[in-house]
C-alpha cells in the first residue's frame, strides 16, 4: 500500500520555521531534538508531502511523539494550524488493530464502566496497574435536577470519577441552575478519535452525542479534552446543525465565571485551607483559550498560585501517557518541578485526563469545583 | 552518509545521541533563513568532554563541524554544508553558578535566553541582550551572533555582557578566552571570539553579565499617519537628549500582522507605529515619558498611550517580538536584512528601500530597532511562485548597496553566515578581508570550523570558495 499524506498545501506552507514555537513544546523542551518540536514536525510533514521523502518508521515516531497539546499554537505568531496538520497526519498512518480497538473500547460506556470496575478488583486484591491511579469500585448514580444546563457526563471521567460530576452538579445548582442529564448516546465525545486520526469514527461518535442534548440549553463540561472536541464539531461534521451544537457547548468555569454573583459569599475562615496551584490542561488553555475562567470562579474560595511554567503541558495528553510512557513521564517531571517550586499542596485541574496523570505521581488533584464545592458544603 | 564518521561518534557519546536517519537529518537542514544545507551527522553532547571528543572524531575523519543552538539564526549560520557533522547545544542547557554578589552567571551554551532572565528575576536581575527571539535561542548562539536586541540601544549588545568563554578550539584542544576580572590581561581574545558565528570553535561555558531590574519603567505606543513623521520623532527623541531603553518602529503592514496575532491594541491604520521604552529612577522616567510625547506629537504623532501596567508592557512587548514570525499571515516565507544606517539618514534609506520593493513588484514591510538606525527591511513571498526567488535577491541586493551608499554597514545583529557573505566586499577592503581571514585562520587552520560561512570567496589570496552545488539559497 503507498502512502498519502493530504494535507492542505496552505496549511503545511504557513510555518515560516522562525522556531518562536520551540521552548513552548513539551517534547523539544524535554528531548532537544528538532524533530520532537512543532517547527521540525511540520518540515517532517513537508519533507513527505512536497519532496517525496518516504513515510518511514522515523516519520510515524515523529508524528507519534507529538502529545497534541497545541501550545505551539497559542506560540506561533503566523497561526499554523497545528491540530488540523498533526490530526491529518495521524489519520494517514495506518493503526494496528489493537489500537482501533482500544478506541472501540472508549467509544462504549458499559464496556469501559465493566472494564474499570475489573481493574478496581484486581487493584483491591493487590494488583499493581501501571499508570492508573486507584479506581472507584461503586458509584453514587447522578439524577437530574432540572432543565437549565447539561452537564456532559462523558466517558473516561463517569467511569472513573463519577464524584467530579457530583460536585459540579452541587455548585451549579447552589448558583441556581436546574441541571439536566444527556440522553442515552453521550457516551464519548470522540476526541481520542480525533487525535488519533479515526475521522470517521470520530463522526459517528459526534453525531451520536449530539442527538443525547435536545434543545437548546447550555452544555456544561467539566473535562477539558471533551470540551474542546464538542466544541470543535461544528468543523469536523461541517453542518449548520453542528455549528449550532458546538456554540451551546461551555467548560463549567467558563459558564461559572460570568455567573459568580450567583454562588453565596464564604467567610475568610471558610475558605479553602491549603493554597492551590493551577494546571492548565492544555485543551482548556491552547484549544478553548478559556483557562482563565478557572482563576475567576476559584479566586473567591481558594489562595490560587501560577505556576511558572507557562502551563507547559503536563503529559497526559489522552492516550499519550500509556502509547508513550518514557516521554509522558519526562514531561511530567518538569511540572512536578513547578508544582513543587510553587509550595502548593493541593493541584487544581480541570482535566480528568491531566488530574490522573498528575495523580499518579502522587500529587493531591482535584477539579476546581471540587474544591468550591467543598468550601460551599463546609460553610 | 560516512559509516565510520558515525562509528565512531557513536562511541564517543552514545546510540542515541549520533542521528544518521535521513529524514531526520532532513530537518537540520536550514536554520530561520531561507537557506538550506545538508547534515551528515547530528550530534548531541551533554558536556565539553563530549564536546571535546566529537570535534576530534570529525577531525580525524577530515569532516567539517557546525555548532547549532536552536537554529533561530536569520542568516545561515549554523546550516551545514557539505555534510558537516552538526554539533547540537540543546542537552547542554544548563545554569552552572549564579553569584549574585558579582551578577554574574556560569551557564552552558544551550540555555536559553529568557530562561536565565527568568532564573535569575528574583534576584531582581536579568540578562539584558534581548533579541526578538529571547523566548527561544541560546546564549552559545547569542555569543556567537553577538546579538543584539531592542534593550541593546541603552544596555548594548551581547559582546558588554560576556566576560569569559570557554572554547572548544577546532583541533579539540580546550582554552579560555577573557575572565572575570574587569580588565583581563592580553589580547581580548575574547572579544574576538564574540561574534565569530561558529568558525572560531564552540563555546561550551559562558559567563555572563547579570544587569539589575530597572526600578521603574514606562512602555509607550505612539502612532503616526506618515512613516516619515515617525522617523523624525525617531531623531527628535534623540536629539532631545534622552535615551530610551528601546526605540523600535513597525510599519502598516507588520503592525497589521502583529495585531491580528497579539490583540494588543495596535492602531491598524496607522502608518507606522514606534515603540519607545524609558526605564531608570520613577522621578527621570516620568520626566521622559512627557518628553517623548511632546517629541512624538510634535512630530504629527495622532496618540501616544502609555502602557498602564505589566500585562499591558508585556502585550505590547510580545507584538514587537512576533514580528518576523507573523509575517505568514501575509506570505509564506521571507527574506530578511538587516542593515545599520547611520540615524540621520533613516527617512531617505526608507524611501528607497520601498521604492526599490515596489520596482521588483515585491511586499516589503519593515520592523527595526529605531534607536539605533538597525533596519531589518523584510520582504515577504511566496516561494512556490515561480521565479520570485530571482526578484527577491535582485532587490535584496538593491536594498543592500542602497544601505551601505548611505553609510551604512551589512549586519546589525544577525551575523553574516552565509546570506550576507558574499556582500562583505561591499564594505571591507581586500586587505581587510584578508587581515579578517588570517585571524580566523589562527583559530581554525585546517578551515573545519562552520566553513564557507561569513567570509567570501577569495576573502585569502587565491582560496576560491563558492556556495556549493545544491544548496538552496
Ligand atoms: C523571530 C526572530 C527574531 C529575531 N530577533 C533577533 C534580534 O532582535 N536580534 C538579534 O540579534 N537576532 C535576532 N534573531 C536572530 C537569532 O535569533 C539570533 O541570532 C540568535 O542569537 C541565534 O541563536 P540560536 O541559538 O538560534 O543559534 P543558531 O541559529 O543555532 O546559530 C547561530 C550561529 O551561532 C553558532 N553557534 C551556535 N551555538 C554556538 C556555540 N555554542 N558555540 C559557537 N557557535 C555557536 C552557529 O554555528 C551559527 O553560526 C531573530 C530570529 C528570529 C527567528
Ligand atoms: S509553527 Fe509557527 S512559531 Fe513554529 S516555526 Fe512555524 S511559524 Fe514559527
Ligand atoms: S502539539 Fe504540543 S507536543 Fe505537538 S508539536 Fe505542538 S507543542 Fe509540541
Amino acid at each position: 500500500m503507498t502512502f498519502r499524506l493530504e494535507l492542505d498545501d496552505d496549511e503545511l506552507s504557513s510555518c515560516v520555521s522562525c522556531g518562536l514555537c520551540l521552548p513552548h513544546c513539551p517534547t523539544y523542551r524535554t528531548t532537544g531534538d528538532e524533530s520532537a518540536s512543532p517547527r521540525g514536525r511540520i518540515a517532517a510533514m513537508r519533507a513527505v508531502q512536497w519532496a517525496g521523502a518516504p513515510a518511514d518508521d522515523s516519520f510515524t515516531a515523529f508524528m507519534e511523539r507529538c502529545v497534541q497539546c497545541r501550545a505551539c499554537e497559542t506560540a506561533c505568531p503566523s497561526s499554523v494550524p497545528f491540530g488540523r496538520l498533526m490530526e491529518g497526519a495521524r489519520a494517514a498512518l495506518l493503526h494496528p488493530w489493537w489500537k482501533r480497538l482500544a478506541y472501540r473500547v472508549v467509544g462504549s460506556h458499559r464496556l469501559l464502566v465493566l472494564l474499570s470496575t475489573v481493574a478496581a478488583l484486581l487493584q483491591r486484591a493487590g494488583v499493581r496497574l501501571p499508570g492508573l491511579p486507584r479506581l472507584p469500585l461503586r458509584q453514587a448514580p447522578l439524577h437530574a435536577s432540572g432543565t437549565d444546563v447539561y452537564l456532559f457526563t462523558g466517558c473516561v471521567m463517569d467511569a472513573w470519577s463519577r464524584s467530579t460530576h457530583a460536585a459540579v452538579q452541587r455548585v451549579l445548582e447552589a448558583a441556581g441552575a436546574g441541571v439536566a442529564l444527556p440522553g442515552r448516546g453521550a457516551d464519548c465525545c470522540g476526541a481520542l478519535s480525533v487525535h488519533a486520526g479515526l475521522s470517521d469514527h470520530a463522526r459517528q461518535l459526534a453525531a451520536r452525542t449530539m442527538r443525547a442534548f435536545p434543545g437548546d440549553a447550555p452544555i456544561l463540561v467539566d473535562a477539558a479534552g471533551c470540551g474542546a472536541a464538542l466544541k470543535d464539531y461544528g468543523h469536523l461534521l461541517g453542518t449548520a446543525e453542528a455549528e449550532a451544537f458546538s456554540a451551546r457547548v461551555l467548560d463549567v468555569s467558563e459558564w461559572l465565571a460570568a455567573r459568580m454573583d450567583r454562588l453565596p459569599a464564604v467567610e475568610p475562615s471558610a475558605r479553602f485551607g491549603p493554597s492551590v496551584a493551577v494546571q492548565d490542561p492544555c485543551h482548556l488553555r491552547h484549544v478553548q483559550r478559556a483557562h482563565e475562567h478557572v482563576r475567576t470562579v476559584l479566586r473567591p474560595f481558594a489562595d490560587v498560585i501560577e505556576l511558572d511554567d507557562e502551563g507547559m503541558c503536563c503529559g497526559a495528553g489522552g492516550a499519550y501517557s500509556v502509547q508513550q510512557p518514557e516521554l509522558s513521564t519526562a514531561i511530567r517531571d518538569r511540572k512536578l518541578s513547578a508544582v513543587a517550586r510553587s509550595g502548593a499542596k493541593v493541584v487544581a485541574s480541570a482535566n480528568p485526563g491531566c488530574a490522573f496523570h498528575l495523580a499518579g505521581a502522587g500529587l493531591d488533584v482535584r477539579h476546581p469545583l471540587e474544591i468550591v464545592d467543598e468550601v460551599l458544603r463546609g460553610r | 552518509m560516512d559509516e565510520r564518521l558515525a562509528a565512531d561518534l557513536v562511541a564517543v557519546l552514545d546510540k542515541r545521541r549520533v542521528r544518521v536517519e535521513s529524514l531526520e537529518l532532513a530537518l537540520y537542514a536550514r536554520d530561520a533563513s531561507v537557506i538550506e544545507g545538508r547534515a551528515g551527522v547530528v550530534v548531541f553532547p551533554n558536556s565539553t568532554d563530549e564536546v571535546q571528543a566529537v570535534v576530534r572524531v570529525a577531525r580525524a575523519h577530515g569532516v567539517p563541524i557546525v555548532p547549532r543552538g536552536s537554529g533561530t539564526g536569520l542568516a545561515g549560520g549554523s546550516v551545514p554544508l557539505d555534510g558537516a557533522v552538526v554539533i547540537v547545544t540543546t542537552h547542554m542547557d544548563r545554569i552552572l553558578e549564579i553569584d549574585e554578589e558579582e551578577r554574574v552567571a556560569w551557564v552552558q551554551p544551550g540555555v536559553l535566553n529568557l530562561d536565565l532572565s527568568r532564573a535569575v528575576a528574583h534576584l531582581g536581575l536579568h540578562f539584558a541582550p534581548d533579541p526578538s527571539s529571547q523566548q527561544s535561542c541560546t546564549i552559545g548562539g547569542n555569543v556567537a551572533n553577538n546579538s543584539g536586541g531592542p534593550h541593546c540601544l541603552a544596555y548594548g549588545v551581547t559582546s558588554a555582557h560576556v566576560l569569559a568563554v570557554e572554547v572548544v578550539l577546532p583541533d579539540g584542544s580546550l582554552t579560555m578566552l577573557g575572565g572575570l576580572d574587569p580588565d583581563p590581561p592580553g589580547y581580548d581574545l575574547r572579544g574576538a571570539f564574540v561574534g565569530s558565528e561558529g568558525t572560531m570553535g564552540i563555546a561550551t561555558r559562558i559567563a555572563v553579565r547579570l544587569t539589575p531590574l530597572p526600578p521603574a519603567v514606562r512602555t509607550m505606543l505612539a502612532d503616526f499617519p506618515t512613516v516619515e513623521g515617525a522617523a523624525a520623532a525617531v531623531s527628535g527623541i534623540i536629539a532631545a537628549g534622552i535615551l530610551p531603553a528601546a526605540l523600535e518602529m513597525m510599519d502598516a503592514e507588520i503592525t497589521r500582522a502583529v495585531e491580528a496575532y497579539v490583540h494588543a491594541g495596535f492602531p491598524t491604520d496607522a502608518a507606522a507605529v514606534l515603540l519607545v521604552e524609558v526605564d531608570g529612577l520613577p522621578d527621570g522616567v516620568d520626566a521622559a515619558t512627557v518628553q517623548i510625547d511632546e517629541v512624538c506629537r510634535d512630530h504629527g504623532a495622532r496618540h501616544v498611550r502609555v502602557a498602564a501596567d505589566l500585562a499591558e508592557r508585556a502585550l505590547l512587548w510580545k507584538g514587537r517580538k512576533s514580528a518576523f514570525g507573523a509575517i505568514a499571515r501575509i506570505a509564506p516565507n521571507y527574506y530578511l536584512h538587516d542593515a545599520v544606517v547611520p540615524r540621520t539618514r533613516l527617512v531617505e534609506v526608507l524611501t528607497k528601500v520601498y521604492e526599490i520593493a515596489e520596482r521588483h513588484s515585491l511586499v516589503m514591510m519593515n520592523v527595526f530597532h529605531a534607536g539605533d538606525g538597525n533596519l531589518h527591511p523584510l520582504i515577504v513571498f511566496d516561494r512556490r511562485v515561480e521565479g520570485v526567488m530571482e526578484r527577491v535577491h535582485a532587490a535584496g541586493t538593491e536594498i543592500i548597496e542602497a544601505c551601505v551608499a548611505a553609510g551604512g554597514v551589512l549586519s546589525g545583529e544577525h551575523g553574516i553566515g552565509l546570506e550576507k557573505r558574499d556582500f562583505m566586499h561591499l564594505i571591507f577592503s581586500p586587505d581587510d578581508l584578508d587581515a579578517q581571514a588570517r585571524l580566523r585562520e589562527a583559530f581554525d587552520p585546517n578551515g573545519t570550523c562552520n566553513p564557507q560561512k561569513v567570509l567570501p570567496a577569495g576573502a585569502r589570496c587565491g582560496d576560491l570558495q563558492r556556495i556549493p552545488e545544491g544548496a538552496w539559497i
